[in-house]
C-alpha cells in the first residue's frame, strides 16, 4: 500500500509539471487526477490493514516521511475531495487567468497536504505546513490579482501567520524535548501548558476556530472553485489532525484542554452557523458552514481528550471517532458543494443567491450534489453527516457524566450549542436549496443555465459516489476510527461502540428501508393528479413578490437582533413632492470583526504611527539611538543582567 | 423476539392509527373547556376518509420535491411513532434501532422535508410557515436535546427502552435534574404538537399559522398524509414525555398500560395550557423555548453536583 501511494505521489509532481506547456493543461490534471487516486487508495488501505509504513515520528531534525493508520484515513480524506477537484480543475480552469500556473499549484498544493499528514519528524512538518498555508494563496493570486483577492489573501495570511506563530512555537517545544517519536510531554508544567496552549491556538487558527476564523470565510470564496474545495474540505481537517497529533499523542494534555478544546469549539459550531444563514453568496455561505463543522469536530476532540483524561478510555474512543468521522464527512459534502458551487457560477454567472433558483431542473446532476451534500450538512438521517453528528452527541453526553460540576457546564452547554448548531444548519441548507435549485428562476441568467460540462460532471459524480460510500460505510467504519484514537481504546472498548445506532443503526439500511416507505406512500397518492396554479390562498398577485433569502431568515433574525444587530438603511427619493423610489439594504455586520479585529487594527496603526516618529530621517538622531543603546548592553552587562 | 416484545410491538404499530384520535382528543377537550360541544374525538378519522377520496393537484412549476414530500414527511414520521418506548422490553426494531435522537433526526428530516416543499411552490404563506417552522427549532432543538440529556443522565444511554427504565426507578425521581426535564418537555410537548402558545393549529391566519403554511397547497391523499403526521406527533411526543418522564411502574404490562394511559391526561393537559393562554409573539417564542433549554442545563449541572460516572 505504500508502494501506491509513493507512485501516487510520483503521478502527482509528473501531473504538475504538464500543464506548464499549456496544451497539456488536460493531461496534467487527469495524471495528477490519477495520482491522487492511488495516493487515496493507499491510505485507504494503510487505514484499514493498520500497517505502518515508511519511517516512524522521530525527534531528530531530519526531513523523514511515513504513514500510519491515522495517516492514512487523512490521506484518503484529502484525495476523497481532491480528486474530484482534480477533475473539476480542467472545466473550470477555462475561465481564469494563467490556468497552466494554477493547475501546477493545484498539484503541489495537495502534495503539501499529503506532506503534512506524511510528515514524521518536526522539520517536514513545519515546512509542509508553511507550502499549505502559502501555495493556495499563490495560485489564488495567479488566477485573479484584482485588489479584492489581493486583500482578503492579505488578511489570510495574516491571520494564520500571526496564529499560526503557536504551530511553530508548539511544534519546536516538543521535538526539543524529544517527545515527537519519544515518550510524550508530561503533563505538568508551564512547559506543557504552554505547548498545548500553543498547539490549540495555531492549528485552531488553521482550521477556522474562532475567534481566529476571520480569514476563512474571506479567502475560501475567492479562491477557484475546485481549489476552494480543497481548502475548505481537506485543509482545515488536516490542521485539526496536527492538533490531534500534538494533544493526544506527542503530550499528556493538561487538564484544562479538554474542557477549553470543547467550549472554543461549540461557541465557534455556532457563531459559525449564524453567520452562514444571514450569507446572500453561495461560497460565502458554505465557508461559514465550513467553521461550524470544525467547531463540531473540536468540541468532539475535546470532549474525547476530556474522558480520556478522567480515564474514561472507550468513551474517549468514541467521541474520537465521531470528530475523525465527522471530518470525513464534511469533507465529502463540501469538497461537493464548492465543485458544485463552481458550476453554478459557470452556468448562471453568479453565485448571488438572489439570482439563481429553479436550477433542479436545468442541472440534474450538480442539483443532485448540492440537495445530497445539503442535506449530510444538516445533520438529518441517513446521511453520514447524521451518524457523526449522532457520535458526536454521544461524545458530549459522556463527557457531561463526568463527575465534575464543570461538566455539567461545559458538556451541557456543549449539548445545547450543538442542537442549536444543528438547528441553524437545517435553517442553513433549506435556505441554500431553495434559492438555488427550487422555486422560478428569479434572473433571466438562472432561467437559461445549463448542466456544466463533462468533467465537472463526472466531479460531480464522484463527489456524490464518496456520499454515498459514506452512508453505507459510516456504522462500520466509525468503531474504526475510533480505535485510532492515540493511547488506545481501553478494555470496554468494543462493548461500548456496539452503543444502539452505531452497529445497529446501520444508515444504509435506515436509507432503503425510509426511501420504500415514501416510494409506497407515493404510489398510494394516486395518479390522476389536478394540474393547477399554485394556490396562494387564492391571492395570485403575491407570486410576484417571491421569498428572499432575508426573508427567509427574518423570523430567526428578529428572536435574536439583540445580539446580532444587523442593520437596515431605508433611502427616499422624492421628486417634486412624490416618492420616485425607496431603496432598502439590509445586513448583518460581523461582530467578531466589529468588536475585535477593528480595535486591533486602528491599536496596531496607532503604534505604527507612533513607531514612525522614530524615524526622523536625521543621521544624527540614528547615531544617538545607536549610542544610547550601546550604553544602556553595557550597563546591563555591568549589572549582571545579560550573560 | 420475546412474547412481551412481540406485544409492545404491536402495540406500537396500532399506534400509527391512534395519533389522530390523540389530536382529535385535545380537539374535544378544547372546545369543552371553551364552552362549545365541539367535534367528538374520531373527527380527525373522518376528516381523513373524506381527504383519502379526493384527487391530489401538481401545481404548475413544482416538481420532485413538492410531490414526495408527504409521502417522505409521513414515512420519516412512522418510522418515529414505532420508536416511542412503551416497555423496557419494546422491541429493538431492525434498521431503525431504539435510539432517542434518532428521533429527534427524524423530526428534522420532516421539518426539513416540509420546507423544501414550500421552496418547491415558493407559496409566501407556506414560505412563512417553514420559515417560522425552522427558526422555531432552533432553540426548540436545544430544548429537546437538552431534555433527552437530562434524561439520559441518571440512565446512561440515549436507547429510548433504557431511558423507560430509568424513569421507572425511584431514584430518579430523587434528582432535581429529572424535574427539570419534566418541566421542558412539557415546553417540548407544546412546541412539537404545534400548540398555543407557540402555534395554533385551528387558524389560518397568515400573522400566526406555522405548521400549517405548507399544509395549504395540498389537497387529497397528499394533505390526508400531512393531516395524519400532525396526530402521529401528537403520539410521539406525548409518548416521549409519558415513557421518558412521567411515573409508571416496571413491570411490562402495567408499565404500559400506565404509559399508554398518560396520553389521554397529556391530551387534557395540553387542552388546558391552550385554553388558557394567549398565542405568544413570534420574536418571544423562541426565548420561551430557549429558557426552557437552560432550565435543563440547570438540571445536568444540578445532576453533576449530585451523582457521579
Amino acid at each position: 500500500m505504500a508502494e501506491l501511494v509513493l507512485a501516487g505521489v510520483a503521478l502527482i509532481v509528473i501531473g504538475a509539471l504538464l500543464p506548464l506547456r499549456r496544451p497539456l493543461l488536460a493531461a496534467g490534471l487527469v495524471v495528477q487526477a490519477t495520482g491522487i487516486a492511488a495516493v487515496g487508495v493507499g491510505g485507504a488501505g494503510i487505514a484499514i490493514g493498520g500497517e505502518t509504513a515508511g519511517a516512524a515520528f522521530s525527534p531528530a531534525i531530519s526531513p523523514a516521511f511515513g504513514a500510519d493508520r491515522l495517516t492514512g484515513t487523512m490521506l484518503a480524506l484529502i484525495a476523497g475531495v481532491a480528486l474530484p477537484a482534480a477533475l473539476a480543475c480542467i472545466a473550470y480552469l477555462r475561465h481564469v487567468a494563467r490556468p497552466g500556473a494554477v493547475a501546477s499549484l493545484f498539484g503541489c498544493f495537495v502534495l503539501a497536504l499529503a506532506g503534512v499528514v506524511t510528515a514524521r519528524d518536526a522539520s517536514a512538518l513545519l515546512a509542509c505546513w508553511e507550502l499549505m498555508t502559502l501555495l493556495p494563496a499563490v495560485a489564488s493570486l495567479v488566477a485573479d490579482a484584482s485588489p479584492p483577492v489581493r486583500r482578503a489573501m492579505f488578511e489570510y495570511l495574516a491571520i494564520t501567520h500571526i496564529g499560526g506563530a503557536g504551530v511553530w512555537a508548539a511544534i519546536l517545544v516538543l521535538a526539543e524535548r524529544g517527545a515527537i517519536g519519544g515518550p510524550p510531554l508530561g503533563p505538568g508544567g508551564a512547559t506543557a501548558g504552554f505547548a498545548a496552549a500553543a498547539a490549540i491556538v495555531g492549528f485552531g487558527t488553521k482550521a477556522g476556530l474562532g475567534p481566529l476564523h476571520a480569514w476563512l470565510p474571506r479567502a475560501h470564496p475567492v479562491a477557484p472553485g475546485p481549489l476552494s474545495a480543497v481548502m475548505s474540505g481537506a485543509m482545515v481537517a488536516v490542521a485539526l489532525y496536527g492538533l490531534v497529533r500534538v494533544l493526544f499523542q506527542w503530550m499528556l494534555a493538561p487538564a484544562w484542554a479538554g474542557p477549553a478544546l470543547m467550549t472554543v469549539g461549540a461557541v465557534t459550531a455556532v457563531t459559525g452557523i449564524v453567520y452562514a444563514a444571514m450569507q446572500p453568496e453561495l461560497k460565502l455561505l458554505l465557508a461559514h458552514s465550513t467553521i461550524e463543522n470544525m467547531g463540531v469536530a473540536a468540541a468532539a476532540l475535546g470532549a474525547s481528550l476530556w474522558l480520556h483524561g478522567e480515564g474514561a478510555g472507550s468513551p474517549a474512543a468514541l467521541a474520537f471517532g465521531a470528530a475523525m468521522l465527522h471530518l470525513l464527512t464534511h469533507a465529502a459534502a463540501k469538497g461537493g458543494l464548492f465543485i458544485a458551487a463552481g458550476a453554478v457560477q459557470g452556468a448562471a454567472g453568479t453565485l448571488d443567491l438572489g439570482r439563481l433558483g429553479g436550477l433542479s431542473g436545468r442541472m440534474p446532476l450538480t442539483a443532485g450534489v448540492v440537495g445530497v451534500a445539503g442535506v449530510s450538512l444538516a445533520a438529518l438521517p441517513p446521511t453520514a453527516g447524521f451518524v457523526s453528528e449522532w457520535a458526536v452527541l454521544q461524545g458530549a453526553f459522556g463527557a457531561a457524566r463526568i463527575d465534575d460540576p464543570v461538566a455539567g457546564v461545559v458538556a451541557g452547554g456543549t449539548v445545547l450549542l450543538l442542537a442549536v448548531a444543528a438547528g441553524l444548519a437545517a435553517l442553513t441548507v433549506a435556505k441554500m436549496l431553495g434559492l438555488v435549485l427550487l422555486g422560478p428562476p428569479r434572473t433571466a441568467a438562472a432561467a437559461a443555465a445549463v448542466e456544466a460540462p463533462g468533467p465537472m460532471r463526472a466531479a460531480g459524480a464522484l463527489a456524490l459516489a464518496a456520499l454515498a460510500g459514506l452512508v453505507l460505510a459510516a456504522g462500520w467504519i466509525l468503531p474504526g476510527l475510533a480505535s485510532m484514537v492515540p493511547g488506545g481504546i481501553g478494555d470496554d472498548g468494543p462493548d461500548l461502540l456496539d452503543v444502539p445506532a452505531t452497529g445497529g443503526l446501520a444508515p444504509a439500511w435506515t436509507l432503503a428501508v425510509l426511501a420504500a416507505a415514501a416510494f409506497l406512500l407515493t404510489r398510494v397518492r394516486g395518479r390522476s393528479a389536478a394540474r393547477a396554479p399554485i394556490w396562494l390562498c387564492g391571492q395570485p398577485e403575491l407570486a410576484r413578490a417571491p421569498y428572499t433569502g432575508a426573508g427567509f431568515t427574518k423570523s430567526f433574525r428578529i428572536a435574536v437582533d439583540g445580539l446580532l444587530r444587523s442593520e437596515r438603511d431605508v433611502e427616499v427619493e422624492r421628486r417634486g413632492g412624490l416618492v420616485h423610489r425607496v431603496t432598502s439594504t439590509g445586513r448583518v455586520p460581523d461582530l467578531v470583526d466589529r468588536f475585535m479585529y477593528d480595535p486591533a487594527r486602528r491599536l496596531a496603526l496607532a503604534a505604527a504611527a507612533h513607531a514612525r516618529r522614530l524615524q526622523s530621517g536625521s543621521l544624527r538622531a540614528y547615531i544617538a539611538w545607536l549610542g544610547a543603546m550601546v550604553v544602556v548592553c553595557l550597563a546591563l552587562l555591568r549589572a549582571g543582567w545579560l550573560s | 423476539m420475546t412474547g412481551t416484545a412481540a406485544v409492545l410491538g404491536a402495540l406500537s404499530v396500532l399506534a400509527l392509527a391512534a395519533g389522530p384520535g390523540l389530536a382529535g382528543l385535545v380537539q374535544t377537550a378544547k372546545a369543552r373547556l371553551q364552552g362549545r360541544r365541539g367535534a367528538d374525538p374520531l373527527q380527525p378519522y373522518r376528516d381523513l376518509r373524506r381527504l383519502w377520496r379526493r384527487s391530489v393537484v401538481d401545481p404548475e412549476g413544482t416538481g420532485a420535491a413538492y410531490r414526495t414530500a408527504p409521502a417522505v414527511i409521513a414515512a420519516v414520521t412512522a418510522a418515529a411513532v414505532l420508536m416511542v418506548p412503551l416497555g423496557a422490553d419494546a422491541p429493538r426494531w431492525p434498521f431503525l434501532g431504539a435510539d432517542a435522537l434518532l428521533v429527534v433526526g427524524l423530526l428534522a428530516t420532516a421539518r426539513m422535508a416540509g420546507a423544501v416543499s414550500a421552496w418547491d411552490t415558493s407559496a409566501a404563506f407556506g414560505m412563512m410557515g417553514a420559515a417560522r417552522d425552522l427558526a422555531y427549532a432552533v432553540s426548540g432543538e436545544a430544548l429537546l436535546l437538552g431534555t433527552l440529556l437530562v434524561a439520559a443522565l441518571p440512565a446512561g444511554t440515549t436507547d429510548l427502552r433504557g431511558l423507560w427504565a430509568a424513569a421507572a426507578q425511584a431514584e430518579t425521581w430523587r434528582t432535581p435534574a429529572h424535574w427539570a426535564g419534566l418541566l421542558a418537555v412539557a415546553l417540548v410537548v407544546l412546541v412539537e404538537t404545534g400548540r398555543q402558545p407557540i402555534d395554533n393549529p385551528d387558524t389560518h391566519l397568515e400573522l400566526t399559522m406555522i405548521h400549517e403554511g405548507p399544509l395549504l397547497e395540498y389537497a387529497g391523499r397528499d394533505l390526508a398524509m400531512l393531516t395524519w403526521v400532525a396526530g402521529a406527533r401528537h403520539w410521539i411526543v406525548m409518548g416521549l414525555a409519558a415513557g421518558v418522564f412521567l411515573p409508571h411502574p416496571s413491570g411490562a404490562a402495567a408499565g404500559a398500560v400506565v404509559t399508554v394511559a398518560w396520553l389521554p391526561v397529556l391530551a387534557a393537559a395540553t387542552a388546558l395550557a391552550e385554553s388558557s393562554q394567549a398565542k405568544m409573539r413570534l420574536g418571544r417564542a423562541p426565548r420561551l423555548l430557549a429558557s426552557g433549554a437552560v432550565l435543563t442545563l440547570l438540571g445536568a449541572v444540578a445532576w453533576a453536583f449530585g451523582a457521579g460516572l
